[in-house]
């Protein structure tokens, strides 16, 4: 392998390991524009992922899988909608369990069905849908970057599309400024006449499902083989939930955050090959303990926590409201 | 058309144990501008939430152009052509003007147009919300952030909010609140025209002069009860004054008249800001001796909280001098001069809100205040605490089953007295007590005017923030009265009216100077300037 | 006009609440978790009862090595029962400290320092008194510096303890995957990077009754959860703690250093997880990359389920310790079965207990009713 080839590779899967990551932040930037703290990522992508690779498979379609891993994490939102909206419960503690019981229902069915577990290379519709790449004419003939950012599988394009499409529809729909407006200051949205519970439920619903595709996306990427002891998510969702501050809950911003959180993550990985295939310029990456590169994200997502506080800058976009409950008769 | 907008029957709403509005009857003319008087905690404010959807009355009946309603929401509200501007505004800080307005708007039509402006913001938004704007008579720059508006801007777009959504009714919380005098004047010429155009309109307000200026007719309640709605032009404000306060009772509470001593607490030239950074006090000066009862009069508002606040270390203040027994307690934390004898209760007006943590027991909220008193000691004294609580709940007729009740279960005037109860037994040489009867019964109001009178006795200077003048006249030796924060008079309570007390709260007497003197009593203390470190 | 149309339901804020019909609807959560969980067993071809019952007795119905059972149960239950309490005691406040996973680890790392650098230097008891005092300084220091942030500039503590969590398991493997010559953590003779054993100096002592050895961590624990009871409920800072949680506002007008109080509660909540951190790691006598167990997930679920109260966790947590064995143990019977049954079984139990908060705050209102009400009033 020569060396332009090391670093193709290397930026290939910065991409292809990392967008899952996209998933779980957008789907966070959308239910933390509504008001809600939700840290129940790393639960959702969990319940997403296995019910949509199980279903997926059952019907050998990656399409299936996409809608399945979509509408099952969306639907298991809902309860986290139904306990922190109408029930008006705890919004920490509620997501932290949404973890705790989406990672223990991935293992209890994966364990269930150990047996009777699908192999993803038997399923050829899934398993080529998602190995092989879908080239983009023209663009992945670019040398080294074409074949590292254009030819990939249509999991990191509904991705990056999806992030587009979120930016979008925050930010220049009607419905997006009300979202928004419900995440800032819920009283004045419902003094409106604007149906804050509905809002609410259907983003939380909503942004579960996007994060649900993740975890499929994560789950075919480890080749679908499910492990007694790893879940398939293994702090993704946790990570998302850091690249939201990053991102400044900017969905375009994420898809930038993504990929330099996945430049770290994936550097952990590639360091050696890459010190020995550029000796003089990257010789250095050896040296750097790959944990560093792991807890990168997370220092500096915890850095850019307390600065942004130090300044008090408005230029945070986080919802006044994060984390608040709403309700009308408060006095 | 029917001849009224609004017609509300035997509206009653209680929060838990606390009955906020008591049957009232209130009803709203086609095109008159109705102005809702009534002191602060009157129900002024949850009537109007139940007509715009906000709370949702226990029991009666709302009518709307002769039709009755039910009000489930401020979104039937909106349907309903009811709109009110709040006092704290509903807007979100980070969006612009037209944004603020263009969030609630639903599509207009079938057009593809319309279609398309319902689904996505498009640039027209800004021109379409400052054209409407000019419409009403308003200009206004469509990008601004909310953020950066001033307080009269803001309210301005919360106006034509209203308008916007075609409120026919239209609600506005003490607009005047936060205005300056330019501004009111100008708030005014546009509820005047709004009038013209076929508008309702209700004012809710606590300012005489302002309610005698700008409204047609006047409805008045008084704790939570509705009194009277009167013509603006068959009335006067000494009329509305009465009406506002209640008839002057004979009350017969107990003064003892006790001898002079040396002022305990002096205030000189105090001038204290808000939480919205306004002036609240504005060069203050006053004092209170040992064994008198200084009242405060004055409207809700008007500088009392912050006043309080101040003398008991809690609030920072701008310039002047709190002088305790010959020494500035300026500076001083809450800690140090309760410790030196200055006890302050306010009862706000949730009664939860200030000085009470809610969700401990009584006892725990005993000694609140206290329970570092002996610094070595490292475990909270709860047994004299108990037994002191037990002494408040007898000499004052608390009703509660045990000392460990939390005090959010007990009724509102148990807590007061619960409140007022501690203050007392921390030995105070000086008690600032705001509001000490507020919503209380007879009887035990009464149990507390004797307790202060008897505290007066032992030699403890008492000053008394009151709303009842009534109260005031017959429980203190002297009356100040605020407007505004400034001072307009200190008179004997014995020597003055109703009348003269109530034309110096809205601002219509000033009796703090006469003949070109500073009159009044409040610069006769012994205390030198140079005594005071 | 017509009339608007009433909503059936209305939700109205409760007044109060009979504390039997509490209890009944906290029992009736918990027997509706069970029987969710139940349906689910079955769903697998497993029959509830007979799971259920392996695991609330953990294995020891017949078993000749019941003291083993107890064991086992008590490494999970002691951090478990310390970290709970020390989360409650920033819960109290309202303060969202969910960096029990990050300080807990810090202070394993702590004692282990200590243990392997003077292990073999030092007697047992004052190596002993030096490990769990690094454990408290250090995990204090970690999560005391976020109050500090918070109080000084806001900062969110939500977030932020939860990255610090993170920070310090990558610490955490950085020492336990990094073969080095200084690298003193990992033992020299494994060709694996493999933490070292501690030397026996840094051996938690056990008391032996019978077979059964008692791990004395058991007892500091009870002892904590005592004195945890005597600290909330009879020092001024306990009581200074209930008066910053039920409202901020008060404890400034009573004079209260409200900053001070909010640092020095969370620097003593962090140290109290640091310390359960070090006792463990005392006890199973080596470090592990897995040494937190989730414990700072789990004593989340367990300080919320116990509604705070200081005895309640006790029993949550003695009860969340016996479901995770339990589910271990079961596993020997039902080899689907592992310990992340548990973790579904406490999520549903959270799950309809929040639920059940719900009914005990609010009360709903059904249409006909509040006709009636309107009723009665004219």
């Amino acid at each position: 392998m020569n060396s332009l080839d090391v670093l193709t590779l290397f930026l290939f899967n910065i991409v292809i390991y990392n967008i899952p990551l996209l998933y779980g932040t957008v789907g966070e930037i959308i239910i933390e524009k509504s008001g809600s703290l939700n840290l129940g990522v790393e639960g959702i992508m969990a319940v997403g992922a296995i019910f949509g690779y199980l279903i997926g498979c059952s019907a050998n379609s990656l399409t299936v899988g996409i809608l399945a891993s979509f509408i099952c994490a969306g639907l298991f939102g809902i309860i986290f909608a139904v306990l922190t909206v109408t029930m008006q419960a705890n919004q920490n503690v509620t997501g932290l369990t949404m973890t705790t019981f989406g990672v223990g229902l991935f293992f209890f069915i994966g364990k269930g069905l150990s047996a009777s577990w699908p192999v993803m290379t038997q399923y050829e519709n899934i398993n080529n849908g998602f190995k092989n790449p879908i080239e983009i004419p023209l663009l992945s003939k670019i040398p080294v970057l074409g074949k590292a950012l254009f030819s990939h599988n249509i999991l990191v394009y509904l991705g990056i599309f999806i992030a587009i499409a979120v930016w979008f529809y925050l930010n220049k729909t009607k419905a997006g400024l009300r979202l928004r407006a419900i995440g800032e200051n819920p009283a004045a949205a419902d003094s409106l006449g604007i149906n804050i519970t509905l809002y609410k439920y259907v983003h939380i619903v909503l942004g579960s499902g996007i994060m649900g595709i993740g975890g499929f996306y994560m789950g075919l990427n480890l080749g679908g083989s499910f492990e007694g002891s790893n879940c398939w998510i293994n702090g993704y969702g946790w990570i998302a939930v850091a690249l939201v501050i990053f991102a400044n809950w900017n969905t375009l911003a994420a898809i930038l955050g993504t990929l330099v959180f996945g430049f770290f993550n994936t550097l952990q990985i590639y360091s050696g090959s890459l010190a020995y295939a550029f000796p003089k310029a990257l010789g250095f990456l050896d040296k750097i303990p790959s944990q560093l590169y792991q807890a990168l994200p997370f220092m500096i997502t915890a850095l850019v926590l307390v600065f942004s506080s130090v300044r008090k800058n408005n230029k945070s976009a986080q919802p006044a409201s994060l984390g608040l409950n709403y309700y009308r008769e408060e006095r | 058309m029917a001849a009224y907008a609004i017609e509300l029957k035997n509206i009653n709403k209680s929060f838990g144990s606390v009955a906020a509005n008591k049957n009232i009857n209130l009803s709203v003319r086609q095109g008159e501008i109705l102005a809702l008087l009534g002191e602060n905690g009157s129900g002024k404010t949850t009537l109007m939430n139940m007509l715009s959807g906000i709370y949702k009355p226990d029991s009666g009946q709302i009518f709307v152009n002769g039709q009755e309603v039910s009000i489930n929401s401020p979104e039937d509200a909106k349907k309903l052509g009811i709109g009110m501007v709040h006092q704290h505004f509903k807007l979100v800080d980070i969006f612009s003007a037209a944004d603020n307005i263009w969030l609630g708007k639903e599509r207009d039509g079938s057009s593809a147009k319309a279609k398309l402006s319902e689904v996505f913001l498009q640039k027209e938004r800004f021109s379409e919300i400052e054209k409407t704007a000019e419409q009403f008579g308003f200009q206004i720059d469509a990008r601004k952030l909310v953020k950066n508006m001033s307080v009269s801007e803001k309210q301005t777009l919360e106006i034509i909010k209203v308008l916007y959504y075609g409120a026919k009714t239209i609600i506005l919380d003490e607009p005047t609140a936060v205005l300056t005098v330019q501004e009111i004047e100008k708030l005014f010429h546009i509820l005047r025209e709004m009038k013209a155009q076929g508008h309702s309109i209700i004012i809710i307000s606590h300012k005489l002069n302002e309610v005698m200026e700008i409204s047609d007719r006047v409805a008045i309640l008084r704790k939570g009860e509705y009194i009277d709605t009167v013509n603006t032009a068959e009335t006067n404000t000494l009329e509305l004054t009465e009406l506002m306060m209640g008839k002057k009772a004979d009350l017969n509470i107990r003064r003892t008249k006790v001898e002079k001593k040396q002022p305990l607490l002096e205030i000189r030239d105090l001038t204290i800001k808000n939480d919205e950074g306004a002036v609240a006090i504005d060069h203050v000066n006053f004092y209170v001796r040992g064994g008198e009862m200084l009242g405060v009069a004055g409207i809700a508002g008007c500088g009392q909280k912050e006043l309080c606040e101040a003398m008991a270390g809690l609030r920072k203040i701008e310039s002047g001098m709190i002088i305790h027994e010959g020494e500035s307690i300026v500076g001083l934390s809450p800690q140090k001069i309760l410790e030196k004898g200055v006890a302050m209760s306010f009862i706000p007006e949730d009664r939860l809100g200030m000085g009470l943590a809610p969700s401990l027991s009584i006892t725990d909220n005993m000694i609140l205040k206290k329970y570092n008193q002996n610094h070595w000691n490292p475990f909270v004294d709860r047994k004299s605490a108990r037994k002191e609580a037990q002494e408040v709940i007898d000499e004052l007729e608390v009703v509660t089953p045990s000392t460990e009740i939390p005090v959010r279960r007990l009724s509102g005037g148990n807590v007061q007295k619960i409140l007022l109860g501690r203050e007392i037994k921390s030995n105070p040489n000086v008690l600032i007590t705001a509001y000490p009867v507020r919503g209380l019964d007879i009887n035990s109001s009464y149990t507390i005017y004797n307790i202060l009178d008897d505290l007066k006795q032992k030699g403890v200077g008492v000053l008394f923030v009151g709303e009842d003048l009534d109260v005031l006249m017959s429980l203190c030796d002297k009356i100040m009265v605020l407007c505004h924060g400034k001072v307009m008079g200190v008179v004997h309570a014995s020597k003055t009216s109703k009348e003269e007390l109530g034309l110096m709260m809205t601002g219509a007497v000033n009796l703090s100077v006469v003949n070109g003197k500073v009159a009044g009593i409040a610069k006769d203390s012994a205390i030198k300037e140079e005594d005071v470190q | 006009m017509s009339k608007q149309r009433e909503p059936l339901v209305r939700v109205v804020k409760r007044d109060r609440i009979h504390p039997l019909l509490k209890v009944a609807f906290y029992l009736l959560a918990i027997l509706f978790a069970l029987t969710v969980g139940g349906v689910l067993l079955f769903a697998i071809g497993v029959n509830p009862l007979v799971l259920y019952k392996d695991m609330f007795t953990i294995g020891m119905l017949g078993s000749r090595f019941a003291y083993k059972s107890v064991e086992g149960l008590l490494t999970i239950f002691v951090p478990l029962l310390i970290t709970s309490l020390a989360l409650s005691l920033s819960f109290k406040m309202r303060f969202w400290n969910i960096g029990g996973e990050g300080q807990f680890i810090i202070g394993a790392l702590a004692a282990a320092t200590v243990a392997l650098k003077f292990g073999n230097s030092m007697p047992p008891f004052p190596l002993l008194v030096l490990m769990f005092l690094a454990s408290m300084l250090c995990a204090g220091l970690y999560g005391g510096v976020v109050a500090l942030l918070n109080v000084r500039f806001r900062t969110n503590e939500t977030l932020l303890t939860l990255m610090l969590n993170y920070i310090a398991l990558y610490l955490l493997r950085f020492f336990g995957e990094t073969q080095a010559p200084w690298n003193f953590y990992l033992s020299d003779e494994s060709v694996r990077p493999v933490f070292q054993k501690f030397p026996e100096a840094a051996f938690m002592p056990t008391i032996s009754i019978g077979k059964f050895s008692l791990n004395i961590s058991f007892i500091f624990a009870v002892l904590i959860c005592v004195g945890a009871y005597f600290y909330l409920k009879k020092t001024k800072q306990g009581y200074e703690i209930s008066v910053v949680g039920d409202s901020a506002n008060t404890a400034r007008y009573a004079g209260m250093h409200v900053p001070k109080i909010i640092v020095r509660t969370m620097f003593l909540s962090a140290a109290l997880i640091g310390l359960a951190g070090g006792f463990y790691v005392s006890g199973a006598k080596v470090l592990s990359t897995s040494v937190t167990n989730n414990v700072g997930w789990t004593g989340i679920i367990v300080a919320w389920l116990a509604k705070l109260n200081t005895f309640a966790i006790f029993g949550v947590a003695l009860l969340i310790s016996i479901m995770q064995y339990g589910a271990q143990a079961a596993s020997t019977q039902f080899p689907i079965i592992d310990s992340n049954f548990a973790d579904l079984l406490q999520g549903i139990i959270l799950f309809f207990v929040l639920a059940a908060d719900f009914f005990i705050r609010f009360k709903l209102v059904f249409r006909k009713n509040a006709k009636k009400q309107g009723g009665a009033a004219e």
